[in-house]
C-alpha cells in the first residue's frame, strides 16, 4: 500500500476505521469475491481470477465491477467458489471457461447460471444464495465469516468491518485487569485442544514475576486433515494479530511470536504482509498510538514437527533447541520463552479475542453450552459430501454436523465412525451421533475436541486400518524422548500392523490394550498421553472388527491388503482364484486357466453363465471404471476347454468305505457329492424330481443356461464317481432313519427353498394366476401352461425377469408387463437381464404394487395397482415403498405370474428326525460354517438353510458340508482353520502400453439380436471371442500381486 | 523447607528438590535408568514414575524431573506405577535384551515375559552418553538425530567428530552397550538368572562372591543356573 500514513493517536485510528466502514457501506460496485486460499488455488482459483479480469475488460466493466480475492470461504468441496455481492449469489466449482458467462449473463443480464449452482446432494435442489445452502445454514461463522468479505492483503478491508476497533476500545477504555476479567467472563477456552480457560492463563501470566513477558500464537497445525488455523491466517490474519495485541496489553507482554509451519507459505505471506502494514501504520512498535503501549510481533517458522505444537516443545523450538517437550510445571505462563512468563494460545483462540472485546463477554457466553462457550471450527473431511471448514456453536450434535451441514455421506453409504481431535483423538461410532459436542462430552466418550479435525468414515473404512494410520503418524512424530511414547507407539503400530496383515493372535489384542494403557499413563507430554487414543477408542467401539481380522482373517471393509489379497478371490464364496485364471488368460495359457477354475468349482460352466458375481462387484477396476468381466472370462475358458475336448472327468478311485447320502441334486448337493467322491467316498444323491440340477434345471430358463451345458457339468460330476437316483423323495420314498438303516454314515440335506410366498391380495387364487417357479418348472419339464395374450408379472428378482422372458417366447403371448414396487436401481435381478428384457420388448412398470386381482367368472382379467414412492430405508438397506393415495390404476392381464420370493419347505421332515427348524423362516437350523445340524451325522446346506440365495452360495455350502462330513467320518473336530486369502500360484503380470491402457475398456457381451430371440432354448449371450477375452484379461489390475507374498513371488511391484 | 505427603507420611523437603531426591532422602527406593546425579534430569526412561495428586485425579510423572511443591501428594509404589514401570522395562528389554542392567531390572520387578519382537539394538536412547559428553566432558561430540522411531544417537552428520577426545565416558555410563548379560540366551528370553535366585556361589564358596551384587561378575550363578533348566553357556 502506498498511501499509508502513520497513525499517531487513537483518534487517528478511529477516523481511519470509520472512514473504511463508510466506504464499504457506500460501495456501489458489484463485487465478485473469489475464494482463493491454499485449497482454492490448488483447484485453479488464480486462473479463474485471471479469466474474470479478462472478461471484465472485454465488457469494459473494470470500473463498475470489483474482483476481490479473499481467503477460504470454508466450502472446500465447492472450490473455487465465487460470491457475488450485493446479491450473495454463490457459484461453485468455477472454471476459467465459466468467466465469460458469469460476466455476460449474471453481471450484465442478472440471470443466474444454473450449471454453477450448488445442488444439495440429499434433496437434489439447486441453491443460488450462500445463505440458503445447507452447508452454511446451521453454521455460526463468527470467526470465519469475515473471510468472505476481506481481502487479506488489504488492511483497509479489515478496518471496514470494524477491525482494530476492539484494540482501540482496550487501549482507550480498559485496564489490563478489566480485559482479563472480560475474557474470563466470556468462558473462552483454549481452541488448541486441551480447552484450558484462556482468562485464567492470561491472569497467571500477568501475575507471574519476570520481565519481559512474551506472547505466542501457536500456529503449528499438524493434525492430518485439519486446516482451520491455516484458513484463518490466510483469510483474515489481522483478526489473529488483533487478538494477540489485546492479549499482550492484558498480560503486559512486550513481544509476540507467531510460530507457524513453513508448510503454510500463503499463511506466512499474509501474516508477514499484515505485520508490515501494522508497522507502517504504527500499530506495532513503540508507544503505539501514543498510549505508551509497546509491542512487537515476529514470525517464527516451524519445520513441520508435529510435537512442536506442544507448548514446551514449541518454545524450545523458538529458542533454537530440539523441539522436545519438558516437564510441566513450571508452566509457560510462569516460566516460558527464555525462562520468562509466556502466554501461548492457539490461532483460533486469538481469533476469538477481538470479537469478545467488541461484542462483550455476555454475547459470547450466550453461545454454546454450560462449560463450553462460543463456537468451534472443525475441518470436516473424509467420506462426506460437503468437505469443508465448519464453524458451529458448541453443543451442536455430530449428526447435525455430518448430515445437515456435511450433507451426509457420498454414494448413500452407511456412516461408520467419526474421528475427532486428530491423531490424539478417538473414533466415535454411530451410537454417538447424537452426542452434543463440547470439551467434556467428547472426552467422556473417549475422544477429544483437539484442534478440530473431524474425519468422517463410512462402511468402506476399516477401523483397524485407521488405527494403524494414526499410529504410523505418531511413531514418526513422537519426539522420541520417553520410552513409553517412542517404543510404545512403535510397538502398538507393529501389533496393529500384525492385525491388518492377518498374522496377529488374540493375545496380541490384550497386549495392545495393556500397552496402550501404559503409554497413556507413563508419557510426559500430551502427545504421548493421547497417543493410545486411536487404539483404545477403536478397540472399545470396534473390537469385533479387530477380532474378525485376527480370528477369521476377514477385513469387513475390504481394506487390509494382506488379508484380502485380490477382492475377487476374497469375496467369492468358493474362493475361485479369479486373478490367477485371468492372468493366465492374459498370457493365453487357457489350459492352465481351465485347471485353476476346475480346481475349486464343480459347476464351472454353470457359474460362467449365471453366477451372481460378487467378484465383479468387489473388483478394484470397478472403482475407477468398469469391473473386469470375470464371469464372461470364466465362460470363455470353459467353452474353450470343451471345444478342445479337455473338460473330461476322471473317475476318482473309491478309497473309503463309509457311504454318504445326499438329498437333493441341486448345486449344493451336486457339489458336495463331487467333493466327497474326490476324497474317495461312495456317494449317492437322491433327487425328488425326474431330472438332476435342482433350480438350475427347472427354473433358470434355457436362454440363460442351455440344457446341454448344465447337463455337461452334471455328467462330469456323475462320471467322477457319484451315483444318482432321481424320482426319490425324502419323506415319501424313504426317511432319514431309512438312510442310516441302509448303512449310510452321513447325510447331507440340500433340498432347496421352493415354496412361493403369497402376495396377500384378494383374488390371487383365481384361475390364470401362476407362481413363477411353478410356471418355469412346467415349461422346463415340457408341460407349459396355457398363457393369455397379455401377461403381467409381479416381482423384481431374477425369477420375475426369467418368467417374463420365457412368457414372451410363448406364441400366444402378445404383451408382457412386469410390475415392481421399487425403482430400477433397487431391482434385485441382474442388470443385464433387465436390460435384455427391455430390449426384447417387455414393459416394466416401476413403483407399482398390486392391490387386487381383478377377475371375471373366476378368471383373471387384470390387476389393480397402486403407485408407490420410496420412503425411509428399511432394515435391508433398501428404501421402503410407500403407497401414494388415490393413485390406483389398472393393468389388463389374461395371465398373472407371481414372482415374489420363496421359502424353505420341509414337509418331509418328521419330529423323530431330530432336526430343528427356524420358526421364522422354516429353514433347517445348521451351523453356518460347518453345516452340522442338531443331529450327529446329518448336515444341511444351501437354500434349505439360508433361504433363497445364489448358485455360488449353494456350491460353497456343498463344499463346506463335504469337508465337514469328511472330518466327521474321520473322527476329526469340525472346526475350520481360517487362512489368509492367497492364490495357489503367482502368474507373471503382463505389461500394457500407455496406448493400451488408454483404450482398455470392458467389452460388451455379444447378444443374439432381440428379433431372433424366439426359441426357448437358444442362448442369448454368445460369449466372448478369444481376442476379446485376452484383451479383457489384460485389463486386470492384479491385486493379488500387491501383497508382500505377491511382490516377493514376482519380484515386481505393480 | 516445604511439606509434602510422601506415601501417606508428611515430610519436610527442600524447595529445590525433585520428587526423586525427596524420596531418596527419606530412604525410598525408586528405580532409575536415564538418571545420574552428576547429569541434568532427562525423564526419558520413565522408570522413576510416581503417582501424584489426590484421587480420582491422580497422574503419573517422572520423579526425576518433577519438582516438589507445597502440599504435593506422592505415592511411589502404587499398582498403576508398577504396571507402567513393568511395561517400560519390557519395552526397553525388547530393544536391548543383552543389557545386564535391563535384565536385572526385569528380574527385580517381576517382568517374566517378553512379548514384543526382539530388536537386539544396543541402545535404549536414555541419553546418558549425550549428557555425559556435554555436561561432564564438555565435549558435545554426540547428540540425538531424527525423532520418533527413527531417533538415534550419533555425531553430527554421522562423521567422525572433531571435538571427540575418545575419552570413553559415553561408553562408561551406557546401561545397554557395555555391561552384557552373561545369561544363557538373553537375546531370546528374559534371563531372570541373577537376581531371582539364591546366590549359587554360596554352594561353592563360603562367602558371597558378588561384592558388586548387581554385576554378577564371578559368573557362578549363571554357569550353574540349575533351576532354570536352561543349557549352560559355552
Amino acid at each position: 500500500m502506498k498511501t499509508i500514513e502513520k497513525l499517531n493517536t487513537t483518534r487517528d485510528l478511529r477516523a481511519l476505521i470509520d472512514e473504511q466502514i463508510r466506504l464499504r457501506k457506500a460501495e456501489k460496485k458489484t463485487v465478485l469475491t473469489v475464494s482463493s486460499g491454499t485449497c482454492g488455488r490448488a483447484r485453479g482459483s488464480e486462473k479463474v481470477i485471471h479469466s474474470l479480469r479478462r472478461a471484465l475488460k472485454t465488457h469494459k466493466l473494470e470500473n463498475k465491477v470489483k474482483i476481490k480475492v479473499t481467503g477460504c470461504h470454508g466450502f472446500c468441496e465447492a472450490e473455487p467458489n465465487i460470491i457475488i455481492f450485493p446479491d450473495g449469489i454463490f457459484y461453485q466449482k468455477v472454471a476459467p471457461k465459466n468467466a465469460k458467462d458469469i460476466i455476460a449473463q449474471t453481471i450484465l443480464k442478472k440471470t443466474i447460471l444454473p450449471g454453477l449452482l450448488y445442488v444439495d446432494p440429499r434433496t437434489g435442489k439447486a441453491e443460488s444464495k450462500e445463505s440458503e445452502i445447507g452447508f452454511y445454514k446451521k453454521q455460526k461463522r463468527i470467526v470465519l465469516g469475515d473471510n468472505a468479505l476481506i481481502d487479506p492483503e488489504n488492511i483497509n478491508d479489515y478496518f471496514s468491518v470494524g477491525g482494530y476497533g476492539s484494540l482501540l476500545k482496550v487501549l482507550k477504555k480498559k485496564t489490563p485487569e478489566e480485559v482479563i476479567d472480560e475474557i474470563k467472563a466470556s468462558g473462552l477456552r483454549g481452541r488448541g485442544g486441551a480447552g484450558f480457560p484462556t482468562g485464567l492463563k492470561w491472569e497467571s501470566a500477568r501475575k507471574a514475576a519476570g520481565e519481559p513477558k512474551y506472547i505466542i500464537c501457536n500456529a503449528d497445525e499438524g493434525d492430518p486433515g485439519a486446516y482451520m488455523d491455516r484458513s484463518l491466517m490466510e483469510g483474515n490474519p489481522h483478526r489473529v494479530l488483533e487478538g494477540m495485541m489485546i492479549g499482550a496489553y492484558a498480560i503486559g507482554a512486550r513481544e509476540g511470536t507467531v510460530y507457524v509451519r513453513d508448510e503454510y507459505p500463503l499463511a506466512v505471506k499474509h501474516i508477514t504482509e499484515a505485520l508490515d502494514d501494522l508497522y507502517r501504520l504504527g500499530l506495532l512498535g513503540e508507544n503505539i498510538l501514543s498510549t505508551g503501549f509497546d509491542f512487537d510481533i515476529r514470525v517464527a517458522k516451524g519445520s513441520g514437527a508435529f510435537v512442536c505444537g506442544e507448548e514446551t516443545a514449541l518454545i524450545a523450538s523458538i529458542e533454537g533447541k530440539v523441539g522436545e517437550p519438558r516437564q510441566r510445571p513450571p508452566f509457560p505462563s510462569t516460566r516460558g520463552l527464555w525462562g520468562k512468563p509466556t502466554c501461548i494460545n492457539n490461532v483460533e483462540t486469538w481469533g476469538n479475542v477481538a470479537l469478545i472485546i467488541d461484542k462483550g463477554a455476555d454475547w459470547f457466553a450466550s453461545i454454546g453450552t454450560d462449560n463450553s462457550k462460543g463456537t468451534k471450527i472443525f475441518s470436516l473431511v473424509g467420506k462426506i459430501n460437503n468437505t469443508g471448514l465448519v464453524e458451529v456453536p458448541m453443543g451442536i450434535t455430530l449428526r447435525e454436523i455430518i448430515y445437515d451441514i456435511g450433507g451426509g455421506i457420498p454414494g448413500d453409504r452407511a456412516f461408520k465412525a467419526v474421528q475427532t481431535g486428530g491423531p490424539s483423538g478417538g473414533c466415535l461410532p454411530k451410537e454417538m451421533l447424537d452426542l452434543p459436542i463440547d470439551y467434556q462430552s467428547l472426552a467422556q466418550a473417549g475422544s477429544i475436541m483437539g484442534s478440530g479435525g473431524m474425519i468422517v468414515m463410512d462402511e468402506k473404512t476399516c477401523m483397524v486400518d485407521v488405527a494403524k494410520y494414526f499410529l504410523n503418524f505418531l511413531r514418526d512424530e513422537s519426539c522420541g524422548k520417553c520410552v513409553s511414547c517412542r517404543e510404545g507407539t512403535q510397538r502398538m503400530w507393529e501389533i496393529v500392523k500384525g492385525v491388518t496383515d492377518g498374522t496377529a493372535v488374540l493375545a496380541d489384542l490384550d497386549l495392545l490394550e495393556e500397552l496402550a494403557a501404559a503409554v497413556k499413563d507413563a508419557s510426559m507430554c500430551g502427545l504421548g498421553q493421547t497417543a493410545a487414543n486411536p487404539v483404545l477408542s477403536t478397540l472399545k467401539f470396534f473390537r469385533s472388527e479387530y477380532e474378525k481380522h485376527v480370528l477369521e482373517k476377514r477385513c469387513p471393509a475390504m481394506v487390509c491388503k494382506e488379508i484380502i489379497s485380490s477382492p475377487c478371490q476374497y469375496t467369492c464364496p468358493i474362493g475361485q482364484e479369479a486373478s490367477t485364471y485371468i492372468a493366465l488368460i492374459a498370457q493365453k495359457k487357457f489350459e492352465e486357466a481351465y485347471q485353476v477354475i476346475r480346481k475349486d468349482n464343480p459347476l464351472p460352466s454353470v457359474c460362467g453363465r449365471v453366477c451372481s458375481r460378487t467378484c465383479e462387484s468387489a473388483c478394484k477396476a470397478g472403482e475407477i471404471g468398469d469391473p473386469i468381466a470375470i464371469r464372461a472370462l470364466k465362460r470363455f475358458v470353459m467353452d474353450w476347454a470343451k471345444e478342445k475336448g479337455l473338460d473330461v472327468p476322471v473317475k476318482f478311485p473309491m478309497t473309503k468305505t463309509q457311504k454318504v447320502a445326499i438329498v437333493g441334486a441341486g448345486p449344493a448337493g451336486l457339489s458336495a457329492g463331487y467333493m466327497l467322491a474326490r476324497q474317495g467316498y461312495p456317494v449317492r444323491i437322491f433327487e425328488a424330481l425326474p431330472v438332476p440340477g435342482g433350480m438350475l434345471a427347472v427354473t433358470i430358463p434355457s436362454h440363460r443356461l442351455p440344457k446341454d451345458i448344465l447337463q455337461e457339468d452334471i455328467d462330469y460330476i456323475i462320471k467322477s464317481g457319484v451315483t444318482l437316483r432321481t424320482n426319490a423323495a425324502l419323506g415319501k420314498d424313504f426317511t432319514l432313519d431309512d438312510l442310516f438303516g441302509q448303512g449310510y454314515k452321513a447325510v447331507f440335506l440340500a433340498t432347496g427353498a421352493h415354496k412361493p410366498i403369497e402376495i396377500g391380495v384378494p383374488g390371487e387364487e383365481a384361475e390364470g394366476v401362476l407362481q413363477a417357479l411353478e410356471f418355469l418348472k412346467d415349461v422346463h419339464l415340457g408341460r407349459p401352461p396355457e398363457l393369455g395374450a397379455r401377461v403381467a408379472i409381479v416381482g423384481g428378482g431374477n425369477s420375475a425377469v426369467d418368467a417374463a422372458r420365457v412368457a414372451l417366447r410363448d406364441k400366444s403371448v402378445k404383451k408382457v408387463t412386469i410390475l415392481y414396487r421399487r425403482t430400477r436401481k433397487e431391482m434385485p435381478a441382474y442388470p443385464e437381464e433387465v436390460e435384455a428384457a427391455l430390449e426384447e420388448g417387455i414393459k416394466i412398470e416401476f413403483l407399482a404394487a398390486p392391490t387386487r386381482v381383478r377377475t371375471k367368472g373366476g378368471r383373471v382379467v387384470g390387476v389393480e395397482c397402486q403407485k408407490m414412492t420410496l420412503g425411509e430405508k428399511d432394515a435391508s438397506g433398501r428404501a421402503k415403498p410407500v403407497p401414494v393415495p388415490g393413485s390406483e390404476f389398472q393393468v389388463p392381464a389374461d395371465t398373472l405370474i407371481l414372482a415374489l420370493s420363496e421359502r424353505a419347505y420341509t414337509p418331509y421332515l418328521k419330529d423323530s428326525d431330530g432336526l430343528i427348524l427356524s420358526p421364522e423362516w422354516g429353514t433347517i437350523v445348521a451351523d453356518p460354517v460347518t453345516m452340522a445340524t442338531t443331529r450327529p451325522g446329518v448336515f444341511a446346506g444351501g437354500d434349505v438353510v439360508t433361504g433363497p440365495s445364489s448358485v455360488v452360495e449353494a456350491i460353497a455350502a456343498g463344499k463346506a458340508a463335504a469337508q465337514s462330513i469328511e472330518d466327521y467320518l474321520e473322527g476329526r473336530p469340525l472346526a475350520r482353520a481360517r487362512r489368509l486369502t492367497r492364490p495357489s500360484r503367482y502368474v507373471e503380470p503382463v505389461m500394457l502400453s500407455e496406448e493400451e491402457i488408454e483404450r482398455a475398456k470392458r467389452p460388451k457381451m455379444p447378444h443374439l439380436p432381440p428379433g431372433r430371440r424366439k426359441s426357448l432354448h437358444e442362448e442369448v449371450e454368445l460369449g466372448l471371442s478369444r481376442d476379446v477375452a485376452v484383451r479383457e484379461a489384460r485389463r486386470c489390475l492384479r491385486c493379488d500381486l500387491e501383497t508382500e507374498d505377491g511382490k516377493k513371488a514376482t519380484g515386481k511391484t505393480i | 523447607m516445604i511439606t509434602i505427603l510422601l506415601n501417606n507420611v508428611e515430610v519436610q523437603v527442600e524447595e529445590h528438590w525433585t520428587v526423586l531426591e525427596a524420596a531418596k532422602f527419606y530412604g525410598l527406593e525408586i528405580p532409575t535408568l536415564c538418571h545420574n546425579e552428576g547429569l541434568s534430569p532427562y525423564g526419558g526412561c520413565r522408570l522413576c514414575l510416581v503417582e501424584i495428586g489426590e484421587k480420582p485425579k491422580t497422574r503419573l510423572v517422572s520423579s526425576c524431573t518433577y519438582r516438589v511443591e507445597p502440599g504435593l501428594v506422592v505415592r511411589t509404589d502404587t499398582r498403576r506405577v508398577i504396571q507402567a514401570r513393568r511395561m517400560m522395562i519390557e519395552l526397553m528389554l525388547s530393544t536391548a535384551p543383552n543389557s545386564k542392567i535391563l535384565q536385572d531390572l526385569a528380574s527385580r520387578f517381576g517382568v517374566t515375559q517378553q512379548r514384543f519382537t526382539l530388536r537386539n539394538e544396543e541402545c535404549v536412547l536414555c541419553g546418558l552418553c549425550v549428557r555425559m559428553c556435554a555436561e561432564q566432558m564438555d565435549g558435545r561430540a554426540i547428540g540425538f538425530q531424527n525423532r520418533g522411531h527413527k531417533k538415534k544417537i550419533s555425531t553430527p552428520f554421522d562423521i567422525q567428530s572433531e571435538v571427540c577426545r575418545l575419552c570413553g565416558a559415553c561408553m562408561y555410563i551406557c546401561p545397554a552397550c557395555q555391561l552384557r548379560c552373561q545369561g544363557p540366551e538373553p537375546d531370546t528370553a528374559i534371563c531372570n538368572a541373577c537376581l531371582t535366585m539364591e546366590p549359587t556361589c554360596l554352594e561353592r564358596y563360603d562367602e558371597l562372591q558378588c561384592w558388586m551384587y548387581d554385576a554378577g561378575r564371578c559368573g557362578t550363578c549363571v554357569q550353574d543356573a540349575p533351576e532354570t533348566g536352561r543349557p549352560k553357556p559355552e
